[in-house]
């Protein structure tokens, strides 16, 4: 019983540390320009491709491999930002047009990495073979590693974030616009290094995530939506609230799978996602405006 | 051409045509094309009557399609019941369904709408696929009831009931929206978009409006949803997939929101359009990076969509019309 507990929380783990990257993301786009970002989903998984030609089909190795992922991802999403973000700065209907903006932005991915790559399902190489047990709980030491990297990781995003002038800038901007730009902020380049960071972070998490799951066009929707449910749980606004919600997330779907099997899990995540918008629409940490 | 002319002659002389097109497309090809953007296009002439007449960005309105779809699909299949009724039926159920969603969506402002209705989707979705003793769970149903009518069946004559049967839909949608948009309740949809603190100064209640307005684009979206499934006699939760929604989306934005025709038409040319392309060997999947590009554009140079231009065109000799035709 107790085994049982312990492996499904370790398991929890791993999937809060995975929701963790990919919400941090969303969290740095919506908190810098209040856009929402559909094609967050897709930029994981040209990650996980890219990752994938560069370190299989070229054969430069999964290091080299894992940080053009990161890079074209990244380059992608300034890309994205630019055409499909810009263009809309100070409309009224900003954040419904860039939402659709966006989702187009995922189709056309989604199926241009259909076209290029084909449906065949690819796989990374692991980082390091063998396993890692934690209290009797046993998870291979690819998924440790995922473990670890992902509070350090956000960790650096926040000390980027507080610390650093470009991170203070980002920071600014979504605060207030104008008077960042009065104070002599570039407010465009703080959206596209928010856009580029985020991409980054996602690109990462697809070449890391390649070597777990299989590499399919459509590995980037599944991400996305738990993405979704963590960064509504935990508020759209801040990074430490969406990284708590993350882990709080993975560890209860987690444990629902454990109690209520792989079906009914879905579910109950997205009932609660729903009473969470309805009755606290800022998130359960976050503070109701 | 007299604003009368344009809002009467026009969608009858269209009419006319649409009844005449079976003389001509003998085959059940092409007829099966017509009768599909058919049903699009309603889907995206309902779905604009929340997303543009009200501004309720809902991106669940697939679902309503979807809770259609199986709603005749396990009526008539599972329990036997005549598929006219199970059509209907659809139109019913995803009205409750839309009553459901509404209630959150009433209260919610912005993304929130977006993410709380995009969230059922999801919802019913895993709830198709986790039932899948009903539903068929990811395999779907296949084998559904077709229909009859007294000795008839719709099968024989390469379609051709099929295709009055979806045109008629498309007819008793499209006079239902024109009723719901020209009413005085229509208008207060108009001032909920438009003005909402206005509005609501105006003793309109916003969250009743809302609710209703989504209850009523469900209704005819259903129907469509249970056309689907007796036509097409399968059942698969690809509906509630991003593909299809997508699609639909790219109607109302081509053919621009807040209008009644303009996702009609974009329904009609973008279904020949993207058949057209998944009929070049290699392209069967451009034809989405295709639609999702023709969205990015038409959002770019025409945000009211391509009958906005060209009522743009035309606002120089409407202008004296226009207290005639806010009336009407």
């Amino acid at each position: 019983m107790i085994d049982t507990l312990i492996a499904t929380l370790v398991s929890g783990l791993v999937l809060g540390s995975l929701y963790a990257m990919m919400a941090s993301g969303l969290s740095v786009i919506w908190t810098t320009l209040g856009v929402f970002n559909f094609a967050h989903g897709a930029l994981m998984m040209i990650g996980a491709f890219v990752a994938w030609t560069v370190s299989e089909a070229a054969g430069l190795g999964l290091l080299v491999g894992i940080a053009s992922g990161t890079l074209a991802a990244a380059l992608l999403g300034v890309l994205i930002e630019r055409l499909l973000v810009r263009p809309y700065y100070g409309n009224r209907n900003m954040l419904l047009i860039t939402v659709m903006t966006t989702l187009a932005a995922m189709i056309i991915l989604e199926k241009g990495a259909q076209m290029i790559w084909g449906a065949r399902l690819k796989q990374l190489p692991r980082l390091v073979d063998g396993e890692i047990s934690i209290f009797g709980a046993t998870i291979s030491a690819h998924e440790a590693i995922l473990v670890v990297l992902a509070p350090l990781i956000l960790l650096s995003i926040w000390r980027f974030t507080v610390r650093t002038n470009v991170g203070r800038s980002l920071r600014a901007v979504g605060q207030n616009q104008r008077s960042a730009a009065l104070i002599g902020i570039d407010v465009p380049v703080a959206f596209a290094i928010a856009f580029g960071l985020s991409a980054a972070l996602a690109g990462l998490t697809g070449a890391l995530l390649g070597s777990i799951r299989f590499i399919t066009p459509s590995m980037g929707a599944e991400p996305l939506v738990k993405a979704m449910i963590v960064v509504i749980f935990g508020g759209l606004g801040s990074l430490g609230a969406t990284a708590g919600a993350a882990y709080i997330i993975g560890i209860i779907e987690a444990l629902l799978i454990l109690w209520l099997g792989l079906y009914w899990t879905p579910f109950v995540l997205f009932l609660m996602m729903i009473v969470v918008l309805v009755f606290r629409p800022t998130g359960i940490f976050g503070s109701s405006q | 051409m007299r604003p009368a002319a344009t809002s009467i002659i026009l969608p009858l002389a269209s009419l006319v045509l649409l009844l005449l097109v079976p003389l001509f497309a003998t085959d059940s090809y092409t007829r099966h094309l017509f009768i599909i953007a058919f049903l699009y296009a309603v889907i995206a002439s309902n779905w604009n009557l929340s997303l543009g007449h009200c501004g309720v960005f809902n991106f669940g309105h697939l679902t309503f399609f979807g809770v259609g779809v199986y709603t005749a699909a396990i009526l008539s299949k599972t329990i036997g019941i005549n598929p006219w009724i199970a059509i209907v039926a659809g139109g019913a159920t995803a009205a409750l369904a839309a009553f459901v969603i509404a209630a959150p969506v009433a209260r919610l402002k912005g993304i929130y709408v977006v993410l709380v209705t995009f969230a059922f989707g999801q919802l019913v979705m895993q709830l198709v696929l986790s039932q899948a003793q009903i539903t068929g769970g990811a395999e779907g149903m296949v084998r559904i009831p077709y229909l009859r009518l007294g000795d008839y069946s719709f099968i024989k004559d390469y379609k051709l009931g099929y295709y009055y049967a979806a045109l008629f839909l498309l007819v008793a949608s499209t006079l239902f929206l024109l009723a719901v948009v020209r009413s005085p309740f229509g208008k207060s949809l108009k001032a909920v978009r438009d003005a909402e603190d206005y509005a609501a100064a105006r003793g309109i209640s916003i969250s009743r409006q809302r609710i209703t307005v989504l209850v009523l684009s469900a209704i005819f979206t259903g129907i469509a949803g249970g056309f689907y499934a007796i036509y097409l006699r399968v059942a698969s939760p690809d509906v509630f997939g991003f593909g299809t929604l997508s699609l639909a989306l790219s109607m109302v934005l081509i053919g621009g929101t807040g209008t009644v025709y303009g996702p009609i038409v974009a329904a009609l040319a973008l279904t020949f359009a993207t058949e057209a392309l998944a009929g070049i060997r290699g392209l069967e999947e451009a034809r989405f990076i295709v639609i999702a590009l023709a969205m990015i554009v038409v959002l770019r140079i025409a945000p009211g969509g391509l009958l906005g231009i060209i009522e743009k065109l035309n606002i120089g000799e409407r202008k004296t019309a226009e207290p005639a035709d806010a009336r009407n």
